[in-house]
């Protein structure tokens, strides 16, 4: 008997997620006894479940095969899925592998990063059934089951937020997301119920076949319902607040599971809902509405964040900004959009998961993360420091790091929107991504000059570089950031291209699920593959040779030509301490500590804008009443909207 | 080899390393002796720049106490290169090396690896002056992008309305456009991207109006406080390529196209261009204003120079 390993790899999306579940269960079974045996268990059922979703790569998105796992067998019947079942198409497992990469290297540095906290069982409990649920989502193929990993994947965030409750704010923070999340995942619960009353189904490929036939108001408000839903999932505006919030207090490695999977989900949602269940992307609202919310979270955020004095509180606007970029070229609706999306999407759980590891190695080596009172840590934290420096650079996309690869193809694809339709709209959406762009240079510079450069705060004097194994996956992302950025046709080639075309392939989708011909008997029209054309032209390789080539030139040009007497000293050369020449210049008067805080930079650009932040600073008002408020007006208003104009 | 060897001309004579040094210092010693001569004084000689840059490579490099000396050291090698590796993907008229390689996003985005390699620079310098200037050169950056960006899509929309996609960003494509219909900067929509453009040139290099960043009597040259021999002379040079830089972006997008056949020629044409637009957009304000506050500057260019530029990007999206 032969072993049919094409069948067999049929099991490894139930094995995943099962296997991440297990280990929840298994650690707080045994996890008391020992602290040793838990993490080993912890890391094996991590590493299986990225063994499983990495030796899915070669099939289904290299191959282009679906596949499905019907639960307990239950296969359809005369055209009707009754069973639960998971569906993984290369758009699922794209996301499946953001999901598994950033829980290892989060798992991981937890072991070093927690090691100072006590109940630690519950902290790994929860975190792997964070993580099960997270797959769980992104890889089912029913939309009930959406719900409830939505429900185990919130509740489990919220508890972990609050999982150091001794921190001022952690418990306020957990209970503003406890009861706004809870409003989105109701949202996704009214949608699903309405869908419900109207198809009998829930299965996603049977839903996206019989939907788009269906004239009903009840399903507009129902789209309106579940995209605020996914929305909330993804902190979009007017969501944003609490992930502020959540962030300022979680622990470093759950602010990475946050804003690096958790958004990536409400991603998911939100791609799944417009272009396979609804397929209604070509249509002109759909577009503005969901490229509108996209640009108004990218610019809000990036303009709040410049306000924060609190380093993880600014990262967590960021991190919302970015998705903002996301949703606005997802919301495209072309090839382009869709692949610059994902890529941006993956590129932004590497650099902000980076960036949000080195603020928690920042807060472990110190207690603070008051960008006012820190400084000059990069003396004392050097390889903090650089992986900083790449993360921030990536975020604010200079080349040549993946930030600048995948927001190329923003630009590319926004643009090339705008020239299509020749709509003044989208050109206003490509300024407000470029500009954007630089305003998260400038709020990076800001955490570079208060945190890592500067006068060191006497307060800081002893601290000491973390442990190397937290560096360790700090730099697995730091490679991560590098690479995708150097040879992005490459993972063009073999990531985003097949995740793109499943993504808008839904007739290929509810074949897989429902047996060929199936979408073709709703009316459904075959999916022809759509070409990606870049108006523009960026080779990352030469430029980078050319870049070491002009480095290298300066480099001999100043060797050769260099005077004898030109010498480069320090102080550790200097036969002398304390040589007043290697003192800070401050003309002449006596040195004192005069570091410009985090809050006090970028005067200039704070003055002009003083009505438009205090407004917003009167806008987010910190009270969990008002937040809900907003939720309650996101809903209202997105259902008149999707009834008038859809 | 003869690919190689052309490369390594390409990079170290022309258009690359000494062209733009020679070129860029020529202008900044023009442009001391026209400020100069405006301001009715005599003025240094025409090759002052190029003895502050011996000078500077001539003296101790100090590494303050507080610094941290690997970036202290690296960040102005890292700006110089990507200034150079921009200019390598300008053409100069005709004569293109890796102009279809790259497009206006890469050279927008290389131009800010100059300013932010400053800017790591003066952080890593510890100095609170550095601090300052590192900041009020952010704000200058802020301030400049924006009616940058309008122009660079007004340019694309121009350019690509005849293709397929409608818009392009490829500097190429913006030059054949040219050498097909006529120059750019002779279209009337396009005028006001133009001064747009002339306005965000100075700021872009920080010269003297928009200098908020060194403002050497206000925060002794803030982001250069701390620097000394040459890494310092570095920097400077840096300073003098980027004029010739962003002179010859301004010639690509309005003044493309245009050539005489000959390489040394065009290059001849774009260095007597280049010091027009000095004398222009850098020594004549540099003469007659005196230097903006820092939000001053952000106001002016938010409102007055993007407005500008704004108008063209209107006025080009309606076909006109």
């Amino acid at each position: 008997m032969t072993f049919d390993f094409s069948n067999f790899i049929n099991n490894f999306p139930i094995l995943a997620i099962m296997s991440l579940f297990l280990g929840a269960f298994v650690s707080s079974l045994v996890g008391r006894r020992s602290a040793k045996v838990r993490n080993t268990v912890v890391f094996l059922s991590m590493l299986i479940s990225l063994v499983l979703i990495l030796a899915l790569i070669k099939p289904v998105l290299l191959e282009g095969k679906i596949i499905n796992y019907w639960l307990g067998n239950w296969e359809p019947v005369n055209g009707w899925a009754f069973g639960n079942s998971l569906e993984v198409d290369a758009l699922s497992l794209f996301f499946a592998l953001i999901v598994v990469v950033a829980v290892f290297v989060s798992g991981v540095y937890s072991f070093f990063y927690m090691s100072h906290d006590d109940s630690l069982v519950n902290y790994y409990t929860l975190f792997l059934m964070l993580s099960g649920s997270v797959l769980g989502l992104v890889l089912s193929g029913d939309l009930f089951n959406m719900f409830v990993m939505i429900e185990i994947m919130t509740f489990t965030a919220v508890a972990l937020t609050a999982f150091r409750n001794h921190y001022e704010g952690a418990l306020e923070g957990a209970f503003k997301y406890l009861v706004v999340g809870s409003l989105g995942s109701t949202s996704v619960l009214i949608g699903i119920a309405l869908i419900y009353s109207q198809m009998h189904t829930l299965n996603l490929a049977q839903i996206a076949a019989m939907l788009p036939g269906y004239d009903s108001p009840v399903i507009l408000i129902a789209f309106a319902f579940l995209f605020v839903g996914f929305g909330s999932k993804a902190f979009l505006f007017p969501f944003h607040p609490l992930a502020a919030d959540a962030h300022a207090v979680a622990p470093a490695s759950i602010s990475l599971m946050i804003s690096g999977v958790l958004t990536k989900c409400g991603v998911y949602g939100i791609i799944r809902l417009c272009y396979c269940l609804y397929q209604n992307m070509d249509q002109t609202f759909v577009q503005y509405f969901v490229t509108g919310i996209g640009v108004i979270s990218m610019f809000v955020c990036v303009t709040m964040a410049f306000n924060q004095h609190n380093f993880k509180r600014l990262l967590a606007f960021h991190s919302i900004s970015q998705v903002g970029y996301v949703i606005t070229v997802i919301g495209l609706g072309s090839a382009l959009g869709m692949s610059a999306g994902l890529f941006h999407a993956m590129n932004h759980t590497i650099f902000k998961g980076l960036l949000f590891l080195t603020a928690g190695a920042v807060q472990h080596a110190t207690g603070s993360l008051d960008l006012d009172e820190l400084g000059g840590l990069s003396k004392k934290m050097p390889g903090t420091c650089a992986l900083f420096l790449i993360g921030a650079a990536s975020i604010s996309g200079l080349p040549p790091f993946n930030g600048f690869a995948s927001k190329w193809m923003i630009y590319q694809a926004t643009f090339q929107k705008a020239g299509e339709t020749g709509n003044f709209f989208f050109v206003v959406v490509c300024v407000a991504a470029l500009i954007t762009s630089v305003l998260t240079l400038a709020s990076f510079i800001k955490v570079a000059q208060s945190v890592f450069f500067g006068q060191l705060n006497l307060k800081f004097a002893n601290t000491k570089e973390v442990s190397l194994g937290m560096r360790i996956p700090m730099w697995i992302l730091a490679a991560l950031c590098i690479l995708p950025g150097l040879f992005p046709d490459k993972v063009q080639q073999w990531l985003l291209t097949p995740a793109t075309q499943a993504a808008m392939n839904a007739p290929g989708y509810i074949d897989a699920a429902m047996g060929s011909g199936y979408a073709a008997s709703f009316a459904i029209p075959a999916y022809q593959p759509q070409q990606i054309f870049l108006s523009g032209a960026w080779q990352p390789v030469m430029w980078l040779l050319l870049l070491i080539s002009v480095t290298l030139a300066v480099c001999i040009v100043a060797l050769l030509g260099g005077d004898e007497k030109a010498t480069v000293t320090s102080e550790i050369s200097a036969d002398t301490d304390c040589d007043p020449k290697y003192d800070s210049f401050f003309s002449g008067e006596a040195s004192v500590y005069s570091q410009v805080g985090g809050s006090d930079l970028f005067w200039g650009f704070k003055h002009n804008w003083r009505r438009y932040f205090s407004f917003m600073h009167d806008w987010h008002s910190g009270v969990v009443n008002d937040y809900t408020l907003y939720g309650t007006a996101a809903i209202a208003v997105a259902l008149v909207l999707c009834v008038i104009f859809l | 080899m003869t690919t190689l060897l052309w490369t390594i001309f390409h990079v170290l004579v022309f258009p690359g390393l000494l062209f733009c040094v020679v070129v860029g210092l020529l202008l900044a010693g023009l442009d001391r002796k026209l400020v100069a001569r405006m301001q009715n004084r005599v003025g240094p000689p025409l090759l002052q720049p190029w003895y502050d840059f011996l000078k500077c490579c001539g003296k101790e490099t100090i590494i303050p106490r507080h610094a941290r000396r690997g970036l202290f050291l690296a960040a102005p090698v890292l700006g110089f290169a990507a200034l150079i590796t921009a200019a390598l993907f300008i053409p100069v008229f005709s004569y293109s090396v890796y102009s279809t390689s790259a497009d206006l996003v890469v050279i927008l985005y290389l131009l800010t690896v100059v300013g932010v390699s400053m800017i790591v620079g003066a952080a890593a310098s510890g100095s609170p002056f550095a601090g300052v200037g590192l900041s009020r050169e952010m704000v200058a950056m802020i301030s400049y992008e924006l009616p940058f960006v309008l122009v660079m899509l007004a340019v694309g929309r121009m350019a690509g309305v005849g293709t397929p996609l409608g818009v392009t960003f490829s500097l190429q494509a913006i030059v054949d456009w040219q050498a097909a219909n006529g120059n750019l900067l002779f279209h009337w929509s396009m005028i006001p991207a133009a001064l747009a453009m002339l306005f965000v040139i100075p700021c872009e290099i920080g010269m003297h109006p928009f200098d908020i960043a060194e403002a050497e009597t206000e925060i002794c040259e803030g982001t250069l406080a701390e620097y000394s021999g040459p890494p310092a002379g570095l920097f400077r040079l840096t300073h003098c390529v980027k004029m010739y830089v962003m002179c010859a972006l301004f010639c690509v997008l309005f003044l493309g196209g245009i050539s005489t056949g000959y390489a040394a020629l065009d290059a001849l044409v774009m260095v007597v261009l280049s010091v027009v637009l000095t004398f222009v957009t850098m020594s004549v304000p540099h003469a007659v204003c005196a230097r903006f506050k820092v939000e001053q500057v952000f106001k002016f260019y938010w409102t007055v120079v993007a407005g500008l530029a704004l108008i063209s990007l209107i006025l080009v999206w309606l076909g006109l």
